[in-house]
């Protein structure tokens, strides 16, 4: 949507809007009085500074709308930030998205009642060039969109699902396994030391992966070609942590490397074409094309051109 | 000149010129020599020349044939310098005979506006035909790769926990050699021209050969199986180029109204059965299937026109416009609602390259003399491949010509390929994480848990996904070792896999090999410069693609459309203009394009855009081939049949001459009439004495011909009794009143660009008194080449 320009004939009706914040203020709930009050700061700040008294304005239900708003994006941003890493947004910060995304669907609905023509929607969303609410919000959109959190919720996005619970148990149970098998043990040991944790978690290991494996094939299968194959970023990076730890830190997963097989048999296939083509070579018939002589005038000219008729 | 010497006793040399006394003077030597030799002759049948038009030619014919002295060595090996009597001409050259006249006059001209929305139709169902194989053969290659890569990744995976990865390598050298020995037997004993990308074909037939069974249903249905089968075999092939031959054969059958493989007419279109027409809706077809294979309307449309423009004209090329559009959009669209997102038109060919539309995609001007190096090198590697491959399949032709031996090799080369993609993916140590990568199959082998091999992604993957991967995937993604094995292994065995007996495209293979080199490029530019923000590997991998694509194919102006198509970025318009110049003109300087070289080595006599530049000294009279067998106005069945079932003469046009029953006397030239018509006038025994007397007989009409058209009966299935030998036959109704000729002394350029540009399949050499001298075909100018050292003539041989 193009950002209007608050024209003059709009003054008037949002001067009415101004009449009333003190009165507002008591209804609404106390935590949310800091914003208003900072509303109100500005509006006086604007009286203050000898302006027309007809300044366009917000109405008292989308002043308190806006600030709703401003409150809940601080609180998600904050969830985020503090989930980033390891990450648990999508576990951590799911409630703060749903009331956010449900506060942006009321301002983008919300009617004000002092005019039919005039509401929140418009004075909030579209009344300027920078469009914060909107950038915001989308900004929010993006990064749960990013972090494919709604694999890991239940479909009403309240909660998160049984097989994601499941995971995220089984994934504690083996930091916990980890943890125990390490105690007693400094980091600074060398790998070869490890050989405890392998052996005592393998089974926790195995079933974790397993689960991870199965969980991404589901989504795979299920999710339309539209839906992006990954899982949830929480559940991802848990994994990837783990995986890490495991095969890194540990160094629990050698794989068995046959090398003497492998170059037997690649050797093996390698040399057949080498057989193939010297026994063509030295057993087929060469394949011999009969020439067809040509009916025509020989002259010398025609042959001077021509060399290297039979080279 | 000297082994020429060893190897023929030449007797007769000059004797013949002196006797000839026009074809003797002499004449500038271009190349330095000494009066060439001329080749044996003897005064026998030199003599006869002046009785060309004699009653009893044929006869003359035989002599001659038994007179000539086996002097000359009748066998040699295969090699490039031949043409093969196989290949015919097609009639692109109207035969305006009494019939056709007729025809015209009785249809109206509402009818011909019938006939010009026929032609639309005609396209538009070419296209949504078009498209809809090539949607066929993407889904099934998609489903049967995914499903081969599937279970030998779930092997690989259990054999690296366990050990024995030995048995995986086998699995996946068994798979791949099965799937492609499969795929090799329906090609090489079922129908052999289906092999390779068919581009050659497609060109050779735009260009007015006929090479047999080549826009046959058949050939279709062993194409799209048999490029199924070779990509899902693992080969080092794309299904891109087999399109363009698809696109063909869709586009010859549909217009035919019939298919003669099935015995179904379906009484349609009947007026577009003859070569002129069916060549038209061809370049449609190749025009579809370029645009199906590419998403490239526009590239199609050049391509076609680039390889069989010199029958052009604006409405034609309007036309084939709409058929490509078509064609594209019906893939997409049944593409779209495959992949379960309907109407949003998001894979407009086989192959996407993905968009190139971000900032660091874009290129600047000091970028330009980088692009331009990128296409030598693009040239000279092109250069290489064309020359390992000519070897090859010099080899292959000789000695490898038994189907079964074809099938076998096919098989190896499945085998070796997936063995080389193991081993690399094996000794390879390049791990990137799993996380955020796009990758379809990622195997882990030796990599940490979480992360895949990076080799894996290029050849544990079909060719068209890995040329994306390296188009696109993020900087990091490869280390340069992987990246340089990568190329040196996918350009051997993509030079080894075309020429194969299995249909297969090498577009796909060149630019991933252009592509790989290509990034590898754009990472050392990077680590040159410091890691500067327009050193995008991704995109160097694009120009290092049309650079080896360049080199090896040579095309001009539609690649770099197609190019510029498939990115669908208007501004690398001018970088791969540039680029494939380049690689054009450093190839050229070594050695010719793929197809080229492959029409050579198949000894087509295939006619170039001009007639070799210093020709100007050969006449018509040395180019054409005499004498020729000529029929009377009115002539004996028994002569008709003798001359067509005459096996060592398999001429197709017979000059028709006066009729004169005093054979002594000269008779001028009065029309043209081809074989095929001869037969379907023996079939209906159209003679003199039946219509005298007064049989009921059913006036034959240019429907009669357009029936029997393309496949006519040969002449042994026709029966002729012995009392009709004595008929007569009158030609003057069928036969083609005014045939081209050309005086003796018309240069080989006049009468080449005569031949080339009306297409023609005959041009009667007169003299001065209308007199048949001789006979220009296409072979008879497809013989003279510009070689390395001079003019050089190419002998006729049979294959």
């Amino acid at each position: 949507m193009a950002p209007r320009r608050c024209g003059p004939c709009m003054l008037p009706v949002l001067a009415l809007a101004l009449l009333g914040p003190a009165t507002l203020a008591q209804e609404l709930p106390p935590r949310w009085a800091p914003a208003l009050q900072a509303a109100e700061g500005l509006a006086e700040e604007l009286w203050g500074a000898g302006l027309p008294g007809d300044l366009p304005e917000l109405e008292p239900e989308c002043r308190s709308l806006l600030a709703a708003f401003a409150e809940g994006s601080a609180a998600l941003t904050g969830c985020l930030g503090r989930r980033a890493r390891p990450v648990r947004v999508c576990q951590g910060c799911h409630g703060h998205y749903r009331r956010l995304l449900a506060l942006y669907g009321t301002i983008a609905r919300a009617v004000g009642n002092s005019s039919e023509s005039h509401n929140c929607a418009k004075s909030i969303l579209t009344s300027d060039r920078l469009q914060i609410v909107v950038t915001l919000s989308e900004f929010f959109n993006e990064t749960w969109e990013a972090a494919n959190c709604a694999n890991c919720l239940k479909n009403n996005s309240e909660g998160l699902s049984n097989s994601t619970e499941e995971f995220l148990d089984l994934f504690n149970k083996s930091l916990t396994c980890f943890e125990h098998n390490l105690q007693g043990q400094t980091v600074y040991l060398s790998p070869n030391n490890y050989t405890e944790v392998c052996k005592n978690c393998n089974e926790t290991y195995t079933k974790l992966n397993d689960l991870y494996n199965n969980l991404q094939r589901m989504n795979r299968q299920g999710g339309e070609s539209g839906h992006s194959a990954h899982l949830c970023i929480d559940v991802e990076d848990a994994m990837n942590i783990t995986r890490k730890l495991w095969s890194r830190t540990f160094n629990c997963s050698v794989p068995c490397s046959d090398t003497v097989p492998v170059i037997a048999v690649s050797s093996f296939i390698l040399f057949l074409p080498i057989v193939f083509y010297l026994s063509s070579f030295l057993h087929s018939k060469q394949k011999k094309r009969i020439l067809i002589l040509p009916k025509r005038i020989q002259s010398n000219a025609s042959l001077v051109n021509i060399q290297e008729k039979y080279s | 000149m000297a082994n020429v010497a060893k190897k023929v006793s030449w007797s007769g040399r000059d004797r013949d010129d002196d006797e000839d006394g026009r074809a003797g003077e002499t004449t500038p030597l271009l190349n330095g020599t000494g009066p060439g030799a001329a080749r044996q002759l003897t005064p026998s049948s030199f003599l006869r020349i002046g009785q060309l038009s004699n009653v009893d030619l044929n006869e003359d014919i035989h002599e001659l044939e038994t007179e000539l002295p086996r002097q000359r060595p009748n066998e040699i090996p295969h090699n490039e310098k031949l043409l093969s009597l196989k290949y015919e001409s097609l009639d692109y050259d109207n035969s305006e005979n009494q019939l056709f006249l007729e025809e015209e006059r009785r249809i109206n001209h509402a009818a011909f506006r019938t006939v010009e929305i026929k032609r639309w139709v005609i396209c538009a169902m070419i296209g949504i035909l078009t498209g809809l194989v090539a949607c066929f053969i993407d889904i099934v290659v998609e489903n049967l790769a995914g499903l081969k890569y599937r279970v030998v990744k779930d092997n690989i995976d259990k054999f690296t926990a366990k050990g024995g990865l030995s048995f995986s390598l086998l699995l996946w050298a068994t798979l791949n050699a099965s799937v492609v020995m499969v795929g090799s037997v329906i090609v090489a004993f079922i129908e052999p021209v289906a092999a390779g990308s068919g581009i050659p074909q497609i060109k050779c037939y735009l260009n007015g050969v006929k090479i047999p069974h080549v826009v046959r249903l058949k050939t279709l249905v062993i194409k799209v199986c048999g490029v199924i089968l070779s990509v899902v075999g693992g080969l080092a092939v794309g299904k891109e180029g087999p399109m363009i031959h698809s696109g063909a054969v869709i586009a010859a059958g549909i217009s035919q109204g019939r298919s003669t493989s099935l015995k179904r007419d379906f009484k349609i279109f009947e007026y577009f059965r003859r070569d002129t027409e069916k060549r038209d809706f061809v370049s449609a077809g190749a025009a579809a299937g370029v645009s199906a294979a590419f998403g490239a309307p526009v590239g199609g449309v050049l391509f076609s026109l680039e390889e069989g423009a010199s029958f052009w004209n604006q409405f034609l090329t309007w036309r084939i416009f709409f058929a490509s559009m078509i064609s594209t959009f019906t893939l997409n669209s049944v593409l779209s609602v495959y992949h379960g997102n309907a109407w949003d038109l998001s894979s407009p060919g086989l192959i996407n390259f993905g968009r190139f539309d971000s900032e660091k995609m874009g290129y600047t001007i000091q970028e330009i003399p980088i692009f331009i190096f990128m296409g030598v090198v693009g040239g000279i590697l092109g250069a290489l491949f064309n020359a390992l491959n000519y070897w090859l399949t010099m080899f292959r032709i000789r000695y490898i010509h038994r189907p079964c031996l074809q099938v076998v090799e096919a098989m190896l080369v499945a085998a070796v390929t997936a063995t080389v993609g193991f081993v690399m993916i094996y000794c390879s140590r390049d791990c990137q994480p799993i996380q955020g990568s796009s990758v379809a199959y990622p195997l882990q082998l030796f990599c940490a848990d979480g992360e895949y091999n990076s080799m894996a992604t290029a050849f544990f993957n079909t060719p068209e996904k890995s040329v994306v991967n390296l188009f696109h995937d993020p900087p990091g993604s490869y280390n340069p070792m992987t990246l340089g094995m990568f190329t040196l292994m996918y350009f051997f065995l993509a030079c080894w896999t075309y020429g194969l007996t299995v249909s297969a495209g090498v577009f796909i293979p060149s630019l991933l090999i252009g592509a790989a080199w290509g990034r590898l490029f754009g990472i050392s530019l990077s680590y040159l410069t410091k890691g500067s923000i327009w050193a995008d590997p991704g995109k160097y991998a694009l120009m290092g693609a049309a650079a080896q694509l360049g080199g090896i194919v040579r095309m001009t102006l539609s690649l770099t459309v197609i190019m510029m198509e498939a990115t669908g970025n208007v501004t690398y318009g001018f970088p791969i203009m540039l680029v494939l110049m380049t690689a054009k003109i450093v190839g050229d300087y070594f050695v010719e394009g793929l197809y080229d070289m492959h029409i050579q080595l198949q000894s087509v006599p295939f006619l170039h855009w001009e007639a070799p530049v210093t020709s100007h000294s050969l006449t018509a009279r040395e180019v054409m081939s005499t004498p020729v067998t000529c029929l009377r106005r009115i002539e004996r069945v028994g002569t008709v049949v003798d001359i067509l079932s005459d096996t060592s003469s398999n001429h197709n046009g017979f000059p028709v001459v006066e009729s004169n029953p005093d054979t002594t006397q000269v008779a001028g030239l009065r029309g043209l009439i081809l074989r095929s018509q001869l037969i379907v006038l023996l079939k209906h025994k159209v003679f003199v004495e039946r219509a005298n007397l007064s049989l009921v007989q059913r006036r034959l009409k240019l429907k009669d011909f357009r029936d029997a058209y393309p496949r006519f009966p040969p002449i042994q299935s026709i029966h002729v009794s012995q009392d009709e030998r004595e008929c007569m036959i009158d030609l003057s109704e069928f036969m083609n009143p005014s045939p081209y000729t050309v005086p003796q002394e018309a240069s080989l350029p006049r009468v080449f660009k005569l031949f080339r540009a009306l297409g023609l399949r005959h041009l009667v050499v007169v003299d001065n008194r209308n007199e048949v001298v001789g006979m220009v075909t296409r072979k008879d100018l497809a013989r003279y080449r510009l070689g390395k050292e001079g003019l050089e003539e190419l002998s006729l041989a049979q294959t």
